[in-house]
């Protein structure tokens, strides 16, 4: 006899957390609900990433998408907190003219959906963050940004869905190996601990994504690993305490040059990220790289990130890394994530490609999700998101 | 910049202790070039870890007669042509290749042969009040006493298992700490396990007798199936709080009493310094007696990578006499691969020898799985990240229970120690799952902690 549910999340990622977390509050409290993880809960991408909660301007809807999240975020830390939770802003940083004029541009941006920036000079940011290197002509302040933990979050969300519903059961160690259906409908899952029916399957296994995909008859969804190597100091040593990235990560990470994720021979390339943490210590980002899963330190990139966090941060050069890890993003092919159901096969949901805005973006992917599972009117506009755009 | 700090060498070894000495001195005398690379001050190791050069030591360290191996051991790498990096952190290896920082600059070293014999960590097993100042691992007091010449306190008492506890209470009383009693978690029983090692084993056996004379001497009892409870104190220890064990290291709450000290040495044992092994790809087993992971070797010390060789501790513990034996060994299998010698089979039936009388003393001091039931909820496991029992608990139940996991669910293991001293002792004191091996720890480069600006000069291979 097979276990019954009502609806199984597989992924326990930030994604598939905050999934279980909106679902536990959007259906009834009878609701039987199961988390399944291949390993641990926050294992994979969600524990080896950065924890920044970014608000990116491009335009009114990505505006709507990210500041909500970040407010979601918010609110999840007033009623729960223990997870690092650090509204500290973000500084845009530039050592380039070129890149200085981007201040205004961005600030502009901010300004058009109704928000605020602030440009700095070289003292007011010397007054701001004393520890970055003298020379810089200033920054641009952000003030809506914040940082999290992000694998200390996931514990939050599950506490937050317990809240709602009791029954939320969280299974780590627990690998899907099948996805049952038929006539166009979801049945149910294999896993590593026995077979489970339930009419619901959301995926939100990141980079693994299209494997599961495949297991449910799919096409292959268009996600792909995108490494990037991280540095993280000692304690009590961090130079910085905002959240400080290049003004060009902009468009190094966001921006809108095609990127082909299926070549073999990209280099990568890295603009800064630095994240002050709690206990002092400074993460190290950011660089970026198709190699498939490979999780292997790129030894080259891991230099030039940190030769460019010392030329902001000169400070960094004596501290002491601890340890450099590698994790992969799920970038998918338009740069925007996947939420919401599959067209071909009726119960098959899925939530995944956030490549580097997966933890910022989780509270409002969860909610999106749960709110179209419910059939309840959505937050903010979820078109954008539908996975139907892949559907052949 | 980093051109000029690359050395050339045909051996290179890491660790400056017994077996590494062992091995350069052989390497030396049959004229290959060899480096040493040594986080200490001077030579020795841990246990025959010497003052910094310069100061004045009374020299009353009392030492039992074994020791005076590793006095003429000293004697001989002194004067053997080995280059010796002190205060040197290996921070990145592949075969043939080691990167290490010295004095806040990068280095490497460019070696045909890689001898490991970085030795191994104290197994820290929490009680409450374990992280009060003046509470400190055997090995630490070690370090003070024998490699300082600081005295620590006044009166002490020291706790664990196993044979280290022994040259501990020495040091302690050579220091001239008052040693208030000396508990031996294990029963009297258990440790006669030990004997068929010890007995077969003139060397260990005169050891026995001369610690028991030492304690003796200095009227320090004993106490089998004894064991630290928890320290109190404000500000730092001043009260420790002992009791009795029953079979499987359960404390026996009701046995408890108090004692008046200032220092604690808690000593449950060592742990094998396998990351560099690790990181090279060498094959390592998990060493069910030891309660840890050690590297594989085949019957000459040879890893699982092709020149790469280990001796000493990371194949498993088992004290200065194997680690000499081993390094030994390794090195006349270093240089049957330069060479072509064979390996004389004296040598190799030493060191066999050795390793089997350490292997019954491990088997009678293994840790006691119910050592782990002194940490109370409120305990810290993880003293560089601050993480309570109670978290790391409730960091298994719902993450999952595996090393991995109980690390990203309480952050336990990602300070600045990496988990080496919380991880051998995380999976069983948070899943409560004394008997299951714990998960291979997951190696990163920096293997130490480096300076970042060390990472980003590291001299191309």
């Amino acid at each position: 006899m097979a276990e019954t549910a009502d609806l199984i999340v597989v992924g326990g990622g930030i994604i598939g957390c905050a999934a279980v977390q909106h679902l536990a509050q959007l259906l009834p409290r009878s609701t039987r609900m199961v988390l399944c993880d291949r390993g641990a809960i926050a294992g994979a991408t969600s524990g080896s990433c950065m924890g920044h909660l970014m608000v990116t301007p491009d335009d009114a809807q990505e505006y709507a998408f990210t500041a909500r999240s970040v407010q979601l975020w918010r609110e999840l830390n007033e009623r729960h907190g223990g997870f690092d939770y650090n509204p500290t802003g973000a500084l845009y940083l530039a050592d380039d003219a070129a890149d200085i004029e981007l201040f205004a541009v961005l600030r502009q941006q901010f300004i058009d959906c109704g928000d605020r920036a602030d440009i700095l000079d070289a003292k007011q940011l010397r007054e701001l963050e004393p520890g970055l290197a003298f020379d810089l002509p200033g920054a641009l302040f952000y003030p809506g940004d914040g940082v999290v933990l992000p694998m200390l979050a996931c514990r939050a969300m599950l506490q937050e869905a317990r809240l709602h519903n009791p029954n939320v059961s969280v299974r780590p160690n627990c690998a899907i190996f099948g996805v049952r259906r038929a006539h166009g409908r979801v049945l149910g899952v294999d896993t590593a601990m026995g077979p489970i029916d339930a009419p619901i399957v959301v995926n939100a296994t990141g980079v693994w994504a299209p494997d599961l995909a495949e297991m449910a008859g799919q096409p292959r969804l268009p996600i792909y690993p995108r490494a990037g190597n991280l540095a993280i100091t000692g304690h009590h040593v961090t130079p910085i305490k905002t959240q400080l990235l290049e003004v060009s990560y902009i468009r190094f990470a966001h921006g809108t040059a095609k990127v082909d994720p299926t070549r073999t021979d990209d280099l990568g390339g890295h603009a800064v990220n630095m994240q002050p943490q709690t206990n002092g210590g400074c993460l190290i980002g950011s660089t970026r790289q198709f190699r498939g899963m490979d999780r292997t330190l790129n030894r080259e990139l891991l230099h030039r990130s940190l030769l460019r966090a010392q030329r902001y941060a000169p400070g960094l050069a004596a501290a002491p890394i601890v340890r450099t890890w590698v994790g992969l993003r799920p970038f998918s092919i338009d740069k925007h994530p996947l939420i919401g159901p599959w067209p071909g096969l009726e119960g098959m949901w899925i939530a995944a490609g956030h490549e580097g805005l997966g933890i910022s973006l989780a509270p409002i992917t969860g909610l999106l999700l749960a709110q179209q599972i419910a059939g309840v009117k959505t937050a903010i506009d979820h078109r954008p998101y539908l996975p139907a755009r892949f559907a052949p | 910049m980093s051109a000029d700090r690359v050395l050339q060498a045909d051996v290179g070894i890491v660790g400056a202790g017994p077996a590494g000495m062992a091995a350069a001195n052989v390497l030396a005398a049959a004229g290959l070039r060899v480096v040493v690379l040594d986080e200490g001050h001077r030579a020795g190791g841990q246990i025959f870890r010497q003052l910094p050069v310069g100061s004045h030591n009374a020299g009353a360290i009392a030492e039992p007669p074994s020791h005076h191996h590793g006095h003429a051991l000293l004697a001989t790498f002194d004067q053997s042509r080995v280059t010796l990096r002190c205060g040197a952190s290996v921070w990145d290896a592949r075969p043939g290749r080691l990167w290490f920082e010295q004095d806040g600059a990068s280095w490497l070293l460019r070696c045909r042969h890689i001898v490991l014999a970085p030795g191994a960590y104290d197994r820290c097993i929490p009680f409450p009040g374990w992280t009060l100042p003046g509470v400190l691992t055997a090995g630490a007091l070690q370090v003070m006493v024998r490699g300082f010449g600081i005295v620590p306190g006044k009166r002490a008492i020291v706790a664990g298992s196993g044979p280290l506890l022994l040259p501990t209470v020495t040091a302690l009383l050579s220091a001239g700490v008052h040693v208030v009693a000396a508990l031996e978690a294990s029963s009297r029983w258990r440790a006669l396990r030990a004997l068929p090692g010890v007995l077969g084993n003139g060397a260990r056996l005169s050891e026995a007798f001369w610690y028991a004379r030492q304690l003796l001497k200095a009227g320090v009892r004993l106490r089998w199936g004894w064991t630290i409870f928890g320290c109190e104190g404000d500000g730092r220890v001043q009260r420790a709080i002992i009791g009795k064990v029953d079979r499987s290291g359960r404390p026996r709450r009701e046995t408890a009493q108090t004692v008046d000290v200032d220092v604690v040495g808690a000593g449950f044992g060592l742990v094998p310094s396998i990351e560099l092994g690790l990181h090279l790809g060498c094959t390592s087993r998990w060493h069910e007696g030891g309660a840890g992971h050690a590297l594989v070797v085949d019957a000459e010390q040879r890893t699982s990578v092709e020149n790469v060789f280990a001796a000493g501790e990371i194949c498993g513990i088992g004290g200065a006499e194997v680690a000499m034996a081993e390094g030994h060994l390794a090195a006349h299998a270093v240089l049957h691969a330069v060479r072509g010698t064979a390996v004389p089979v004296a040598v190799r039936k030493k060191a066999r020898r050795e390793r089997g009388a350490a292997d019954a003393m491990l088997r009678a001091f293994a840790p006691l799985p119910g050592l782990h039931e002194l940490a109370q909820a409120d305990t810290v496991v993880c003293r560089c990240e601050d993480v309570t029992l109670a978290t790391a608990q409730a960091a298994a139940a719902l993450y999952g229970s595996s090393l991995r996991a109980i690390k990203v669910g309480c952050r336990a293991g990602m300070g600045p120690c990496q988990a080496r001293i919380c991880g051998p002792s995380l999976q069983a004191l948070a899943g409560r799952e004394p008997t299951r091996a714990m998960d291979l720890p997951v190696v990163q480069v920096p293997l130490k902690a480096v300076r970042s600006e060390t990472i980003v000069n590291a001299p191309p291979a």
